[in-house]
């Protein structure tokens, strides 16, 4: 269970492994400290050129943080950074850039408005800019990367591995000699995951020194000479990755085992399928969506498992009213039986569909608003009719009430959503949908960007829904996950749904097989 | 006035009633090849429906009755047991407490009951309109159950009926003891399959794609809807629930067909029935068939949920009407167009008009419960 499906380079694809031992980057003692609460607390860590360091840890161990320092986003409270043995003390990202260090953030920096072209060469324009010349440098540069990008294309068209990819292009145009990627391949397709693991091969080749910051752990054991693991901001371990495997990382991170809770299912223990409660059939939605039909039924959790451009999500956007469906023979959506055409979400809600998106901080919450305002505005959306005021008292007791189901990891209801880790950040948004009571609850990448021990307790809370009797819809790119929760896999290629599996039958490679051909 | 412009408003925009969709075969309906790999027991060209009482079973088969009794190798023995003038349409063993015998529909427009204490009872209409297509029988505490396809079209002329959108179904009850006829529900989709279900009687509807239960006085309320196929007989199981049969499923094809009346019309006048775009029992047997264009090849198997027009279904219901379970002769099969199956010692018996011939499954080898 523990093999990832994403291609995985061999030693050879990666160039060898051995650093050279020369030292790049150096921090001592590195301390930051926000309102007294150290982020990361006196963490040594260092960085060879032509290496390939991994740094892993849950949410909120202080990884970003770290790296931050070093790209000048975050200055250090204590503790000194030095750079081929000089110190330095970056204090913006264009001063890092400069000193030779480029970040590629989780949250991509790009500039949504502009062309992949333009936003390439952001920073870098001179006096007179011709388009042509720059949207053919930018096409040059990115099919040299083997990246698949329109650069004439505004960025707020693309999909979240596109930007990615861009993201990373714009990194290496800078010639950075230290690279850090935070969680680069999270929404990236298997096929674009061999790209950039070919790339980073390319990169150490030229002596380029990558710091590697990924949840998945197999990608990090695989691509990384050299792994780092931090918890509750501290240092924990340094190892070379040939040392290690995935339940030390694991224990490392967490000081636990959860072995048991992540993929200790069996599969014998796939529930029976209660009654039908959504039915699609035959829908349509443009060219993401094309004449798909399927069921789910209640008491199961359902995994749908497709590459990127499959149209899952967009077929369940339609489903829970966040998009239409083509406006002339559409195709139907029934409810428990019922035709349903929802013109706004609100309505799906009422009508006991919930929707956990794969995109937490543009559609999930408001993140300058508390964790009980957050969750209190899902229980609004339930109510029916006007409410002229907020019930302060209510929104206070549903947080807290929330707030301890879910157990997330706040000092109390009333803190905001920003200041949390991922992986409570996404217990915020599945509380907001949890709050409204739905029948059927559909799950977007639930452990997208989420660190282990959440995502135990997020799979934890699927099962649960599902043995309470709920219809669950579990929407993975991460075959492992969906092999664990799911009672029956549907597999979407192309628009629709193009096979099912019972948990019985199921496998990477049927899975994988049916998503490609 | 809102209604007809609704109906307009649909009819163009391909939503509502007018929206040619087709549910999907999953979950309990996931396509299988168990119907397809079942072992052929006895060949019948023209058998139209299968009985049992638990030991024996009886085929209609034309305007014979023959009577089949299960060996302990897995094999039949056939023996006719009566010949009609006409064919026999539908059967139904009488339990000891009605007299014994059997109940044989002849043609589709007679009621016969043969052997018994009420051997010799017929009847040919009931409520002043005669029986045109008895296709189903069922016994019940207090009667016979009969279900009369339609008033327009024989038994071999479904096809016509579905084309014509026909409703003229109806469900009657029948008393072996009086002869009284009651009619129990009227204007249905194509009656097709019965059951006694408690005091309410099941009924299947097959161009409505669903089972409704009738009770005292009440609407039919729907028990099973929204199949992919057409639904016909409904025999109980010894372990709890229902075997029903769907002699074939819905494409969008022929949903569409369905929805345009003027094609329909056309195509009715101008063409022999078995060139229609129509469902039909068995496989194609000839290139002038129209396209079927529910076929869809991926991984190199034409897929189920896009079936053509004819194919194999038995679905397993539990107490409550609910699928629990299927057994399918998928696109490229031969055993379709099934109308009946019935439980018989410790094997389903199941007919496929398709094919012309009785299978034979296993119960235990079934994996569904």
């Amino acid at each position: 269970m523990n093999a990832h499906v994403v291609p995985r380079p061999t030693a050879s694809a990666m160039g060898t492994a051995a650093p050279n031992g020369t030292e790049v980057l150096r921090l001592e003692g590195a301390t930051v400290l926000y309102g007294g609460t150290p982020a990361v607390d006196a963490v040594n860590f260092s960085l060879w050129r032509g290496e390939v360091h991994a740094l892993l840890g849950e949410n909120g161990a202080g990884k970003s943080t770290l790296t931050k320092v070093m790209a000048g986003v975050v200055r250090l409270s204590e503790g000194r950074l030095f750079l081929n043995g000089t110190k330095v003390q970056p204090t913006s990202p264009r001063e890092a850039l400069a000193l030779g260090i480029a970040m590629v953030f989780q949250e991509t920096s790009l500039v949504p408005t502009m062309t992949v072209a333009q936003n390439l060469f952001l920073g870098q324009e001179a006096m007179y800019n011709r388009p042509r010349g720059i949207n053919i440098a930018a096409q040059q540069f990115l099919q040299s990367l083997n990246f698949h990008v329109d650069p004439g294309t505004t960025v707020a068209m693309l999909g979240a591995a596109k930007r990615q990819m861009v993201e990373i292009a714009r990194a290496v145009l800078h010639k950075a000699r230290v690279l850090i990627f935070d969680e680069p391949t999270a929404t990236l397709t298997p096929e674009e995951k061999g790209h950039f693991f070919a790339l980073v091969a390319q990169l150490k080749a030229r002596g380029v020194s990558i710091i590697f910051i990924s949840h998945a752990l197999e990608e990090a054991l695989a691509i990384a000479d050299r792994i780092t693991v931090l918890r509750d901001a501290r240092h924990v371990l340094t190892a070379p990755a040939r040392e290690l495997d995935r339940a030390a990382l694991v224990k490392a991170m967490v000081g636990r085992d959860l072995s048991q809770s992540f993929h200790g299912r069996r599969k014998a223990l796939a529930r029976p399928a209660g009654a039908r409660v959504l039915s699609v059939q035959n829908l349509r939605m443009g060219a993401a969506v094309r004449n798909t039909s399927f069921s789910v039924f209640a008491g199961q959790v359902t995994g749908v498992f497709g590459l990127v451009g499959a149209g899952r999500t967009e077929t369940f956007k339609v489903v829970a009213g966040l998009l239409k469906r083509d406006f002339m023979h559409g195709g139907e959506v029934l409810l428990r039986g019922r035709p349903v055409r929802y013109r706004v979400p609100a309505q799906a809600v009422r009508d006991g569909i919930a929707y956990v998106t794969e995109d937490r901080k543009i559609e999930g919450f408001f993140e300058t608003m508390s964790i009980a305002g957050n969750i209190h505005i899902g229980l609004l959306a339930k109510l029916r009719g006007r409410r002229p005021f907020v019930n302060r008292g209510e929104q206070r007791d549903v947080g807290a009430l929330w707030v301890k189901q879910l157990g997330i990891k706040a000092v109390t209801a009333e803190a905001r959503v920003i200041e949390l880790s991922g992986g409570n950040q996404q217990k915020v948004v599945i509380a907001k949908s949890l709050v409204q009571a739905p029948e059927l609850i559909i799950f977007d990448e639930p452990t997208r960007g989420v660190d282990v021990g959440a995502i135990a307790e997020i799979h934890q809370l699927i099962n649960r829904l599902a043995d309470e009797g709920k219809a669950v819809v579990m929407i993975s790119s991460y075959l492992p996950e969906v092999l664990a929760l799911s009672d029956r896999v549907l597999v979407a290629r192309q628009g629709k749904v193009v096979e099912e599996f019972s948990a019985q039958e199921a496998s990477e490679e049927k899975i994988m097989f049916a998503a490609i051909h | 006035m809102i209604a007809a412009l609704s109906e307009w408003r649909d009819r163009v925009l391909g939503r509502g009633d007018a929206a040619c969709t087709v549910p999907v075969l999953d979950g309990a309906l996931k396509p299988t090849q168990v119907l397809e790999a079942a072992a052929p027991v006895h060949l019948a060209e023209a058998a139209r429906d299968l009985v049992s009482d638990g030991h024996r079973l009886w085929l209609a088969d034309g305007p014979s009755v023959i009577e089949l009794a299960p060996q302990h190798d897995g094999e039949v023995q056939a023996r006719e047991l009566l010949r009609c003038d006409a064919p026999v349409t539908a059967l139904c063993a009488l339990p000891d407490a009605q007299g014994g015998g059997l109940a044989v529909a002849v043609g589709g427009r007679e009621l016969r009951l043969v052997g018994g204490r009420q051997g010799g009872r017929a009847w040919k209409e009931a409520d002043g309109r005669p029986f045109v297509a008895v296709n189903a029988i069922a016994a019940s505490a207090d009667g016979l159950i009969v279900s009369d396809g339609s008033a327009e079209n024989g038994p071999d002329d479904w096809q016509r009926d579905l084309m014509t959108l026909g409703r003229s179904g109806r469900v009657v009850r029948l008393d072996p003891a009086t002869g009284k006829a009651q009619v129990l529900a009227e204007h249905l989709h194509h009656a097709f399959g019965v059951a006694a279900h408690g005091s309410a009687v099941w009924v299947s509807e097959s161009w409505r794609h669903r089972v409704v239960a009738l009770g005292a006085g009440d609407r039919p309320s729907p028990v099973l809807d929204h199949l992919p196929g057409y639904p016909s007989r409904l025999t109980p199981a010894a372990r709890g629930g229902w075997w029903l049969t769907v002699f074939a499923c819905r494409t969008q094809l022929v949903e569409f067909v369905l929805r345009e009346p003027a094609f329909r019309s056309r195509m009715i006048a101008t063409m022999p029935p078995e060139l229609w775009i129509a469902p039909q029992l068995r496989p194609a047997q000839s290139f002038l068939e129209p396209l079927q264009s529910g076929g869809v090849k991926q991984m190199g198997v034409l897929k189920p949920w896009a079936p053509p027009r004819s194919y194999g279904l038995v679905i397993r219901l539990d107490a409550a009407g609910r699928p629990t379970g299927s057994l399918h002769s998928r696109v490229g099969g031969r055993h379709h167009g099934i109308v009946a199956a019935v439980e018989c010692a410790d094997a389903l018996y199941v007919l496929s008009r398709g094919a012309g011939c009785v299978l034979r499954l296993e119960l235990a080898g079934l994996e569904i419960e």
